[in-house]
């Protein structure tokens, strides 16, 4: 269970939040220009990398507001937290502090426990 | 030849407690667990093994114990506990598991004869055919002779949780813990100190290793900390809490059992699970002892050499007076001393180290004492019958046969490295401890004394301070004496050379699971010579007690035989809960009504005395139907209520209907751009029915909106559907619209809802509210009134979910029963009917009236339900409107909602059954019979008298009037069906504008 820094409320245990997918996927606003193709993009098509991702956050069980969290999904750490007004850190600013917990390859869910 | 007693242990009193095993009576001491009462009393036959039913016998003095696993008869049958953990009390009734008819003889162990039947992987290879014989013959055998305790018939809720927020959690209160507290007290950082024992002290109450800290007795040490630490204002000590789990940033659950020793009682809590966020992990949870793989090395009587050390100086018995001592390393030698110091004498001491790795030293020591010694020995099996006899010493290909009914082993220590690999820190192999131990830490944790791999007492506060040196704290100075002055040193081994006398013998790596060595070699036969699916093939280390005394030496013999190093092995990955913990305490107080709340309406009462049957929509209780007699049925209930609403009126408990309130300057804009309806030209004081989409173009809720004007609306939604609603209008107003000032406010609980409709409804609702006009003309369908009633506000809005006229109420809670009441004394003269869930079905399906989440399933969308009408075309934008004319959503071939009628009318069509074109399926089927869609509500019309249903079939519209086919659960043919127009009531509306 991960602690997650609401920047409204503060730090608080992970189960009062819900994920919201991906963030800065902004709603098309002249949807009756795009065709299939680009449409489906904005509804179906999100990213799932394993590294730096950008997602959004809900507080849904204490202040129900919505923000932005910059997550390693690798290990699930919190590298950034800012409000949905603010601009995003950008992503060279984590590469040098990331660290895996056991220099795992860029594809996959290896589980290695013994350092080699 | 038996067991003695240790008078100088500190931990036992003299107070007797009595307890039962397999109902027999025996004596032990306040302070006893299971197990060192039961040694006391020379009982070494304990349990039976999983698989081949063997003869057990407590092996450990703790957590890690793999045989000596039983049930507690009088805590509501608790099975799976650790003899070696659980305590004693007075009238404890405790029972062996895994056994029958006794555990002395147990027909279940002819499988140790059968055993080349189940051998590595039989569960995979055995049992295949013929068909069937899986689930009515070999299954049920297997789930009764394999396997642990019966589980407890009831559950029961017997622990709270609770939460904390420290700077330093010191895992384990031994030497290192309570050295690394010392240096702690009174500084700024507050500190919560676990240990899993009722005690504090770890390995100075386990041995007579350490001799003096600081020119004090090791207790008087420990006496002197505990007070200090808890004179102190910031350091905790909880005892009899395990840390369970490690998890990210620093997250601990540990479980508290508060009963230790005690008996139950139910109105209590037995257990605390507590929840712990700190910023530092210190980790100072110790060793664990390993075993090695001889020829019967599960016989009752062979433990681990250091769990015999503790049963000396814990719980002051000797387990044996003349046992053999087996060891690869320098640990045992305390246990020796031990032994000689209380004036017994061990039967033989077998040393598979070199003279020079022993050291002189302790050689004289033996032969100064005259204790008989093998060195570059092993022990090569042992045997007898439930209990060992002799023990075969291979010295020089020459075999020794030693008597004695015990035989203590070490195979070397392993740092507890779960905890430290749960968090995600890296092991390394250390070449001289022969282990893994702890090197890169992944989150803040530090790591002290033997879990880091320093086995050496007399470092362990230099270790301390260099390693705490940046938190803001003095160093520490103490002096720590050895009894046992010699370096830790070891020498490999994993399992001895011994000959395959019979079936009978074998040579254990997992003694929970009943895994052989030469499990392990078959498996690498086979190809399963990753670890991980090498531990899965085999069950190796799978058992509850997770491999804790054997994993590192299964690592061991399968590098030997893949002819690998240890490291290029790896291991296993250590998962959580570090011990098995029981539901109840991961649920806490979240049981029965507190695990879900109930929601229950104003009226709720009034539905219990006049014969509800309830049922679950959400949290909800509503309604399903009303029982007017016992014995009535709910077919009968529901016929009778649907035909009595249609004849003259019912009523319907709908507070349970999702409301929001929308305000703000902005709100008509967001009405337009959340549903797929066109509300700007729409009347003040009316109402519609709407529907709400996904962005991909699928209904997602529909309901009926209120507009009061452009800037306040109230929207109903499903009853389920509230709480999702409600976060959309939030997560849309907050990421895509912020510019919009609209306010969303849930009022569900804020009115009460009733539903009356029948062609009788206006005359009883006139003489209810005398004051409002509900004439057609002045109250037109979909219009609503707001006016003073009762000494508070009521709503009325005119619509129907029935077909039939119809009026929603809406009114305060507290006001709402005596407003329910009021209607029902009115209702009287005209048999108003109250009605459930089951009748409101029953009459919108009649009428055609869709519920989402029934004929919808989040893949249909409005067109597909001919709700062409209900979408705003002219609106530039709403949630899923491109995606209406997506390629596929714009399909003719989707499925498409139609009514569907039985063609002979006395026949009955099931809910979710499939359309298909034929009557019967082909004699032989080549190709798949084709799926044309599926029916999604089906009942029998009392007004129409034959069944009516809904479906949703491919290109539906389009098929109105043919001729198809419906499976059905009874019968062997398919019923032919006509399909008809959804609406079966009232297609002009008659009824409903009346």
């Amino acid at each position: 269970m991960i602690l997650i820094n609401c920047p409204y409320c503060g730090e608080r245990d992970q189960s009062e939040f819900s994920n919201g997918g991906e963030a800065h996927v902004a709603r098309p606003e002249n949807s009756e220009n795009l065709n299939d193709k680009e449409w489906g993009q904005y509804v179906f098509y999100r990213d799932n990398p394993k590294g730096i991702f950008y997602e959004r956050w809900v507080h849904s069980h204490g202040c129900r507001k919505w923000f932005n969290a910059v997550r390693n999904t690798s290990t699930d750490e919190i590298l950034a937290i800012y409000k949905l007004n603010e601009n995003p850190p950008s992503k060279e600013s984590f590469t040098n502090t990331l660290k895996t917990p056991s220099g795992e390859p860029k594809v996959g869910s290896g589980n290695f426990t013994v350092k080699k | 030849m038996s067991a003695a007693d240790n008078k100088n242990s500190s931990y036992i009193t003299d107070k007797e407690v009595s307890f039962k095993f397999d109902g027999k009576k025996y004596i032990g001491y306040e302070g006893d667990t299971i197990a060192s009462a039961l040694l006391r009393n020379n009982v070494r036959l304990v349990a039976r093994s999983f698989k081949y039913h063997r003869p057990r016998g407590i092996y450990t003095c703790g957590i890690e114990e793999p045989n000596g696993i039983v049930q507690i008869l009088n805590e509501h049958n608790e099975p799976n506990t650790r003899a070696t953990v659980k305590q004693i009390y007075e009238g404890i009734r405790v029972s062996s598991q895994n056994c029958w008819p006794s555990l002395n003889l147990d027909i279940g162990s002819i499988n140790n004869l059968l055993s080349p039947m189940f051998s590595a992987g039989f569960y995979y290879k055995t049992f295949m055919g013929p068909k069937g014989f899986w689930k009515r013959i070999y299954e049920p055998i297997i789930r009764r002779t394999a396997g642990l305790g019966k589980p407890p018939k009831e559950f029961r809720s017997k622990s709270i949780h609770q939460n904390h927020n420290v700077d330093i959690v010191i895992i384990g209160g031994g030497l290192s813990g309570l050295i690394t507290a010392r240096k702690l007290i009174n500084t700024q950082y507050d500190v919560l100190l676990l240990e899993q024992d009722s005690f504090l002290g770890g390995i100075l109450k386990n041995s007579k290793k350490i001799k003096r800290i600081n020119n004090k007795e090791p207790n008087e040490w420990i006496n002197e900390t505990e007070k200090l630490i808890k004179d102190s204002k910031n350091i905790k000590i909880l005892k009899n809490s395990l840390v369970t789990s490690y998890n990210f940033t620093n997250h601990l659950i540990a479980l508290e059992d508060k009963s230790v020793g005690k008996k139950i009682d139910n109105n209590k809590s037995e257990l605390t699970l507590h929840k712990i966020r700190t910023k530092h992990t210190i980790l100072a949870n110790g060793h664990i002892e390993r075993f090695i793989s001889f020829r019967n090395n599960d016989l009752p009587g062979v433990m681990l050499a250091a769990s015999f050390e503790k049963y000396i100086h814990r719980y002051g018995v000797v387990p044996e007076t003349s046992p053999v001592i087996f060891t690869n390393n320098s640990t045992t030698a305390s246990l020796l001393k031990s032994l000689v110091d209380l004036g017994h004498k061990p039967a033989a001491y077998v040393d598979s180290r070199s003279k020079d790795k022993i050291g002189r030293k302790f050689l004289n020591y033996l032969e100064k004492n005259n204790i008989p010694f093998y060195i570059n020995a092993e022990v090569e099996g042992c045997d007898g019958n439930k209990k060992i006899k002799t023990i075969s010493i291979k010295k020089s290909n020459k075999i020794i046969k030693v008597k004695s009914s015990m035989l203590c082993i070490s195979g070397g220590i392993n740092p507890d490295i779960h905890l430290f690999t749960q968090s995600k820190g890296l092991v390394k192999w250390d070449d001289k401890l022969v282990t893994f131990k702890p090197d890169v830490s992944f989150q803040n944790t530090i790591t002290l004394g033997s879990v880091s791999g320093n086995y050496n007492y007399e470092k362990t506060v230099e270790e301390i301070n260099n390693k705490l040196s940046f938190f803001k704290t003095k160093n520490i100075k103490l002096k720590i004496e050895l009894n046992d002055i010699s370096n830790f040193n070891i020498k490999e081994l994993w399992e001895t050379k011994h000959e395959r006398k019979s079936n009978w013998s074998k040579s254990f790596i997992d003694l929970h699971n009943d895994v052989t060595t030469k499990d392990l070699k078959q498996a690498v036969r086979e190809g399963f010579d990753r670890i991980e699916h090498l531990k899965r093939f085999t069950t190796n280390s799978m058992g509850t007690d997770q491999g804790k005394i054997s994993s590192i030496n299964s690592l061991g013999i399968v590098s030997k035989i893949l002819k690998k190093k240890i490291s290029e092995v790896g291991t296993t990955t250590y998962r959580p809960p570090y011990a098995p913990l029981s539901f109840s305490a991961i649920a806490g107080r979240n049981t029965y009504e507190f695990y879900d709340p109930q929601r229950k309406t104003p009226i709720h009462n009034w539905h219990i005395e006049n014969k509800a049957v309830f049922e679950d929509v959400g949290q909800w209780k509503r309604p399903w139907y009303f029982k007017k007699f016992e014995m009535e049925s709910m077919h009968l209930a529901v016929q009778r209520e649907s035909e009595q609403t249609r004849k003259t009126a019912g009523i319907l408990d709908g507070s349970t209907l999702g409301k929001i309130e929308i305000k703000g300057k902005d709100s008509l804009e967001f009405m337009n751009l959340i549903y797929t309806n066109a509300f700007t030209k729409m009347k003040p004081m009316s109402s519609r029915y709407a529907l709400m989409l996904g962005e991909d173009g699928m209904i997602k809720d529909d309901g009926i909106v209120c507009k009061f004007n452009d800037k306040h609306f109230i929207v109903t939604t499903t009853s389920g559907g509230a709480p999702k609603v409600l976060a959309d209008m939030e997560e849309y107003l907050q990421t895509e619209w912020p510019h919009l000032q609209v306010y969303v406010n849930s009022i569900t609980e804020q009115f009460s809802t009733f539903n009356i409709s029948g062609p009788k409804s206006r005359d009883i609702v006139s003489k209810v509210f005398t004051d409002v006009d509900f004439s057609n003309e002045n109250f037109p369908f979909m219009t609503f009134k707001v006016f003073d009633y009762m000494d508070t506000e009521v709503r009325i809005m005119r619509a129907s979910f029935t077909g039939e006229l119809g009026y929603e109420i809406y009114i305060t809670p507290n006001k709402a029963l005596e407003l329910w009441k009021k209607i029902f004394h009115f209702g009287k003269a005209y048999d108003l009917v109250a009605y459930g869930t089951e009748t409101m079905h029953l009459l919108r399906a009649e009428k055609g009236y869709v519920v989402i989440g029934q004929e919808t399933d989040g893949t249909v969308t409005p067109l597909d339900l001919n709700f062409n009408w209900m979408i705003g075309k002219k609106k530039k934008d709403f949630i899923g409107k491109r995606s209406l004319t997506r390629s596929d959503t714009s399909r003719d071939d989707r499925k498409q909602l139609v009514g569907i009628i039985p063609i002979d009318k006395s026949e009955f069509i099931e809910e979710g059954q499939h359309v298909v074109e034929s009557e019967r399926l082909p004699k032989r089927i080549t190709t798949p019979v084709e799926y044309l869609g599926h029916v999604s509500s089906s009942y029998h019309s009392p007004n129409l008298n034959h069944c009516i249903a809904m479906a949703m079939i491919k290109g539906g519209n389009k098929l109105m009037g043919s001729k198809l086919f419906v499976s059905s659960t009874y019968g062997t043919k398919n019923i032919p069906v006509e399909v008809v127009s959804p609406v079966f009531i009232d297609p002009e509306n008659k009824r409903l504008l009346s």
